[in-house]
């Protein structure tokens, strides 16, 4: 997001926000935003979409969990939102001035926009989703800045901060948990407790918990005519589909034998192995997306051996980066050593990259000697219900056995081992994928490792500080500067290990047209041929 | 009998409070709960604190367990955090899938396993006899969750014949219900079918060398109504003992087959719920389940009294 821009005060509209945060590339496509395609569109037909987990909410305000968002994001919009590369653009909103000192953000909304329920919304109802979501949203702490909120007229919101929050745009367009704007008698309600109701192109029909979550086309719905073609999670959205099934089935292979069956039309994600079995059936379409994620390394500096940060450096220098990722993504990944997408506004470019991707056991080794390392026992901490997790970490734990490191390798269930590496004690290094975080941008990236309880669980001044830069300085030029210089610290404090960029493969049957992967599977803009 | 039967419910009411307790000790000992979930790994503290306060989740165990309980005892098992809505609802909703897939299976083993058992038997040592023996012993070693791939990889990819998951309800389309259940049910059978296969031969063999089979032979007596009526009277003592049991196993197997074809039962809510930490569901499901093995192991001894005339419960 340009920062520069916004202290002019000028107005912006949507190329004015295509500077921002992160990026992604649709491998099997390339990624831009398109016009409308040269193709037959047909209305009609059910689309069974198969995830592997249900809900754990669908009051998208509440969940930052995918299996929400894949849902919620075809019935709520939000007032920005990301395009395909994952820059913030307007969505309800037709844009936004920002005042001079960063203070105040006025937002034109769009007029007519109707609610499911079919009531038109309101700057009323915005002020309220907003406010809401300060008290109840999972990630309320982009409404922390706000001071106080406006409406001087049924189609006009005015924000205002209490201090410069140059990420607020790219908090409030983040798909993480959306900031989704709801009718202001919903946004009363406490989280959890409301009638699910958007303007999203698909309205809520029914969830069956264990079973499926059923979606209908909203014939009322409000086109973004201010674009040509959908883009991103905004845009211009048509519904094709007459209803979207979204079917729960925890079980990889019989996901795979509903999309070859033709049972299940699209899947969120395709394990590589399928994905490679499946490229010769012509009934099936696979979408390779890079980068996705980040495979990490999180580190504890509280305690044990990786308080020590001749230790640290030397578990750095150890890995070999390129056996870590072909082993725990079934090949699907890419060698990166930036804490940013490369090709984002934010990408630090070769900062620290003369200390990524070792792999010089020697070193490693005369590291672990000089930091007086005397065989304490080392725990990684990893979890069976991500296969990638425990993959990266049994190789991690092999290649720090090699140069004489004394590893435990405690394997445990997802919620055990987000609990535990809450903990000083009883960890030292955690295997984490960091998805959506690095689509959003550096923010909370950097947050990650930053403030009071940062994973690392000691603080760290050039990481604090740099995350209050990036958090305060308008200029945007100041904001990269924070992020390169974090960047190089996560390098030479050995902070935390990047492994590498993991890629994911999503899916369809062959006879879905127009389909484009992206970060959760959109059903708008696209149709059975 | 009713005396009988009251007294062993009674009996039951200490068990399912150790129950209970167990289930709440090993709530406090694992860690992780489902705001972590929620909030993802970038939440901060604060943001987690307060969606634990929402969740109810800041309260102390004792206090949750006192509230559990006192619910208990108006007949509530709580509310689950994840559906936020009763538990005791959300588990008879899933009843019919679990109940129905396990019986289904049960109706399988017994019918099959009897008959294979029965047919080994009579023909001991022969051919017939070691193939059937040796499929018991196949489908006996075989996991029901592999077997359940197995079937999804022949019966639905490559024969088209049967869904590859999902659920229809029997009310709706009976014959889409049999569909449904057919390939859960049979990979669920299968290790049952062998064990029943395996007893009731042995059990047979046993009976057929009686004297009153040899009268029965001696009076001119058809060879199946020698094995079908008297000898196979005999035999249902032990296959109810082995039915008994083989419910409490199919219950525990659905668990996993209700995962791999995505059924709606009350495995896969215990599942979900113990991967997400939704203590209540863990608590009522834990409680559910001990209570149908209560049942059942006093429907088994009920049977033996309707099929032996020995047994008698009023003495």
């Amino acid at each position: 997001m340009n920062t520069g821009k916004q202290g002019s005060g000028k107005k912006l509209g949507r190329r004015e926000f295509g500077v921002g945060a992160a990026g992604m590339a649709a491998g099997a496509l390339g990624a831009a935003t398109v016009a409308a395609p040269a193709l037959a569109q047909r209305r009609g037909g059910e689309v069974v979409m198969a995830q592997q987990a249900q809900p754990p909410s669908l009051d998208a305000a509440t969940s930052s969990a995918q299996s929400s968002r894949n849902i919620t994001l075809h019935i709520v919009e939000t007032l920005f939102a990301r395009d395909e590369a994952g820059n913030p653009m307007p969505d309800l909103a037709e844009g936004v001035t920002v005042s001079a000192d960063g203070l105040t953000y006025t937002f034109p909304l769009r007029r007519g926009v109707r609610f499911h329920n079919g009531r038109v919304m309101t700057s009323a109802d915005v002020k309220a989703s907003l406010e809401r979501y300060g008290r109840v949203g999972a990630s309320a702490a982009i409404m922390r800045p706000v001071d106080v909120i406006e409406t001087p007229d049924a189609n006009t919101v005015v924000v205002k901060l209490k201090e410069p929050s140059p990420g607020f745009i790219a908090g409030i367009s983040s798909p993480r948990a959306p900031c989704a704007i709801i009718p202001a008698e919903e946004a009363a309600k406490p989280a959890g407790q409301i009638e699910i109701i958007g303007t999203g192109p698909f309205r809520f029909v029914e969830y069956r918990p264990d079973s499926h979550v059923r979606l209908a086309r909203f014939d009322d719905y409000s086109q973004n005519t201010n674009f040509q073609a959908r883009d991103g999670f905004g845009g211009r959205k048509t519904a094709y589909f007459d209803s979207i099934l979204i079917r729960f089935v925890p079980e990889a292979g019989a996901r795979t034998a509903g999309l070859q069956t033709g049972e299940i039309h699209v899947l969120e994600a395709l394990a590589v192995p399928a994905a490679r079995r499946l490229a010769e059936d012509r009934n099936v379409r696979t979408y390779e997306m890079m980068p996705w994620a980040f495979q990490t390394l999180m580190l504890n500096h509280a305690q044990g051996p990786t308080a020590n940060l001749g230790v640290r450096r030397a578990i750095q220098a150890a890995l070999d980066m390129e056996e870590i990722m072909a082993i725990s993504t079934d090949g699907l990944f890419r060698l990166t050593h930036g804490w940013q997408h490369p090709g984002t506004t934010y990408f630090a470019g070769d900062v620290g990259k003369e200390l990524y991707n070792l792999k010089d056991a020697n070193r490693a080794r005369a590291l672990l000697r000089e930091s007086g390392y005397r065989n304490e026992e080392l725990i990684i901490l990893s979890d069976s219900s991500f296969s990638n997790h425990k993959a990266a970490a049994e190789v991690t734990a092999e290649q720090l056995k090699a140069i004489g490191i004394n590893v435990r390798l405690n394997v445990v269930d997802w919620p055990t081992a987000f609990s535990q590496r809450t903990r000083r004690e009883g960890w030292h290094v955690w295997t984490l994928m960091f998805g959506i975080e690095p689509y959003e941008g550096p923010y909370n990236v950097v947050g990650f490792f930053s403030g009071q309880a940062p994973i690392q669980h000691e603080r760290d001044a050039v990481i604090d500080d740099a995350n209050r830069r990036l958090n305060t300085a308008l200029a945007e030029a100041d904001r990269r500067q924070a992020v390169a210089d974090f960047q190089r610290r996560m390098y030479d404090q050995a902070i935390a290990i990047k492994c590498g960029d993991v890629g994911i493969v999503q899916a369809t049957r062959a006879n879905i047209a127009n389909y484009r992967p992206y970060r959760i599977p959109r059903l708008w803009d696209c149709w059975f041929a | 009998m009713l005396r009988y039967t009251l007294g062993r419910l009674l009996s039951a009411v200490p068990v399912l409070f150790v129950v209970s307790l167990v289930a709440f000790a090993i709530i406090a000992i694992v860690p992780g709960d489902l705001a972590s979930e929620m909030a993802g790994p970038s939440a901060t503290a604060e943001e987690l604190a307060r969606l634990r306060a929402q969740l109810g989740l800041d309260k102390p165990l004792l206090e949750r367990m006192l509230d559990w309980y006192g619910a208990l005892l108006r007949g509530d098992l709580g509310e689950s955090i994840l559906l936020r809505r009763s538990v005791t609802a959300a588990i008879l909703e899933r009843l019919p899938v679990t109940l129905g897939l396990t019986f289904l299976a049960l109706a399988l083993a017994i019918v099959f396993g009897v008959l294979a058992g029965m047919v080994a038997a009579v023909r001991p040592n022969s051919w017939t006899d070691q193939g059937v023996m040796a499929l018991a012993l196949v489908g006996l070693s075989l996991p029901d969750f592999w077997l359940g791939l197995v079937f999804i990889w022949l019966f639905a990819v490559q024969l088209g014949w049967l869904p590859t998951g999902g659920y229809v309800p029997l009310a709706e389309d009976p014959l889409g219900w049999l569909r449904a259940m057919a390939m859960p049910a049979g990979a669920l059978a299968l290790t049952q079918m062998g064990l029943l296969a395996r007893m009731t031969r042995a059990s047979m063999l046993d009976v057929l060398r009686q004297d009153f089979v040899r009268t029965a032979y001696a009076k001119g007596l058809p060879g199946w109504v020698v094995v079908g009526r008297h000898a196979g009277a005999n035999v249902l003592v032990p296959v109810i003992t082995v039915a008994g049991v083989s419910v409490g196993i199919l219950l525990g197997g659905a668990v996993v087959i209700e995962q791999v074809f995505a059924l709606p039962g009350v495995g896969r809510l215990i599942i979900g719920a113990i991967q997400r930490r939704d203590y209540p569901v863990i608590q009522g499901g834990l409680l559910l389940t001990a209570t149908i093995f209560v049942l059942v192991n006093l429907v088994v001894d009920l049977l033996y009294a309707a099929v032996d005339p020995r047994v008698r419960y009023d003495r």
